[in-house]
């Protein structure tokens, strides 16, 4: 019981300090603002694997695919939006 | 009477003509709205909010073993993604791989995802842990650049956990102009100590596939990557997990572990060379609070050790992918160092250390076909400590992405 709440006061307290620390450290003027799709894109998926063809999918794949890869990448939303944009545009 | 049927005769032919007439206006007003036509079948086409994505991954190949050469792979795993709306994700990827026993089926992760904003995502189910990167990013066949993986990072995690049960928040934020973090946070079953009883040999080894708890302590854990430059080229990574492992209502309730892992990875282009240079490691260090254990090697009696095992790899490669040659465009030269310290006084424990040396060649930017020659240089067993490790060996696996 004792650790239970442990647990759940650890888990409340690290999300918020999350939070905080996110929302007060977030910059908005930042590289992916100023970078294109394709800067983002030849930067960032080579960080696991090489680059994607754009003509591998097609518009509404790539859409699915931003949305998996921003969670198994980390990827930030602008990031993810600017990619899918540069591979639905290149494709 | 012949007036009248003049006049009736002329009546059924205006009738006629203008019927006519009228048809061919209706058919000449169908033929002038042709975007009207295209409009409507391109509604039948309109995807709905919902979307299905099956991709994966699979590999073949032969390997030349100490003690035999065999055929390997035949391994094949679907990814399936489910899109139910802008913020609402279900991911799953099954294993299906051939053992001697016949086809082995396993459920890799299953989980969904929930977008909460633009820098939150919260997911649920089993997923892979952001412990290190190894287990959750670089493990696939495509995108591993040798056939084997390093040392205690196996499948099911020997020297750390790879997947788990739990929950988990995770987004990314740039924190300066240019360097950016990610971050995760999440609360897992975690692994479950062997105590011994059942089998002596394994007193103290952590087993992380735990999928219903042993106890009703989580394991609470995070990582947090830092990429520091303009071009997010280099990232390293910090990683934590920590909670009780052993079983409710025995003497090793209380028994904890504290996990932790160290990654690096830095990726970029060597124009003098005409490449692409791609540097990864990580290290895994696993901690468990002393405790006896039954001595398989003298019945009756217990022993203890200091249970810390270590695992590393460090991992280079040189892709020469803007020669301007067709054949050596694709290629792709690696090799990687990996060393598996489990604790040395424990029966299970000893030494493994492994260098491995490769050439890929890449048909396309996800299908590779890879050579490479191991050696492993081990303590205390001849095959070493690691499942996946059958001394020297030469590997040929053709992986592919899809």
């Amino acid at each position: 019981m004792k650790s239970k709440k442990h647990i759940i006061n650890l888990v409340l307290g690290m999300s918020f300090a999350t939070a905080l620390f996110v929302v007060g450290c977030s910059s908005t003027e930042n590289a992916a603002v100023a970078k294109s799709g394709a800067e983002l894109w030849g930067e960032n998926c080579v960080r696991c694997h090489n680059a994607p063809s754009p003509t591998a999918f097609g518009d509404i794949q790539w859409e699915t695919i931003g949305q998996h890869m921003r969670i198994r990448a980390n990827l930030t939303a602008v990031q993810t939006d600017k990619v899918v944009e540069f591979l639905k545009m290149a494709n | 009477m012949n007036k009248l049927l003049k006049v009736y005769l002329l009546l059924l032919t205006m009738f006629f003509i203008s019927g006519t007439l009228f048809a061919q206006n209706e058919e000449d007003f169908d033929k002038e709205d042709p975007v009207e036509d295209l409009a409507k079948e391109v509604n039948t086409l309109k995807p709905g909010l919902s979307r299905f994505l099956m991709r994966g991954y699979a590999h073949a190949g032969i390997e030349f073993l100490k003690d035999n050469t065999t055929f390997v792979g035949g391994s094949f795993n679907p990814i399936f993604l489910w899109q139910q709306s802008k913020r609402l994700l279900f991911e799953s990827e099954l294993e299906l791989e051939l053992t001697q026993d016949g086809t082995e089926l396993g459920l890799e992760y299953a989980d969904m995802s929930y977008f909460i904003n633009k820098y939150l995502t919260v997911r649920m189910g089993k997923f892979l842990l952001p412990y290190g990167t190894f287990g959750e990013k670089l493990h696939p066949r495509w995108i591993n650049r040798l056939p084997s993986n390093p040392l205690g990072f196996t499948h099911e995690g020997q020297v750390g956990p790879m997947s788990d049960l739990g929950v988990e928040i995770r987004g990314a934020v740039y924190v300066t102009r240019n360097a950016w973090i990610n971050y995760s946070l999440y609360v897992v079953n975690g692994p479950k100590l062997n105590d011994g009883v059942d089998e002596p040999e394994e007193g103290g080894q952590l087993h992380y596939n735990n999928y219903v708890d042993n106890n009703k302590a989580k394991s609470i854990g995070g990582r947090i990557g830092i990429l520091p430059l303009y071009n997010s080229s280099l990232e390293i990574g910090l990683s934590g997990q920590f909670g009780k492992v052993g079983t409710s209502k025995t003497a090793y309730e209380d028994i904890g572990s504290q996990l932790y892992a160290i990654d690096l990875s830095y990726v970029t282009r060597l124009d003098f060379m005409k490449s692409m240079l791609d540097i990864k490691g990580q290290w895994n260090r696993v901690s468990v609070d002393q405790a006896s254990y039954s001595d398989p090697e003298n019945a009756g009696q217990n022993y203890t050790f200091e249970n810390v095992s270590n695992a590393y790899y460090a991992q280079l490669s040189i892709k020469t992918a803007f020669v301007d040659n067709d054949f050596f465009n694709k290629l792709e030269f690696v090799g990687r160092y990996s060393k598996l310290e489990l604790p040395s006084k424990a029966v299970w424990g000893g030494e493994d250390t492994q260098i491995t040396v490769g050439i890929n060649y890449w048909l396309d930017w996800r299908t590779v076909i890879k050579f490479a020659y191991q050696t492993l240089d081990s303590s205390g067993a001849d095959d070493g400590h690691s499942s996946l490790t059958q001394g020297d060996a030469f590997l040929i696996h053709w992986s592919i992405g899809f």
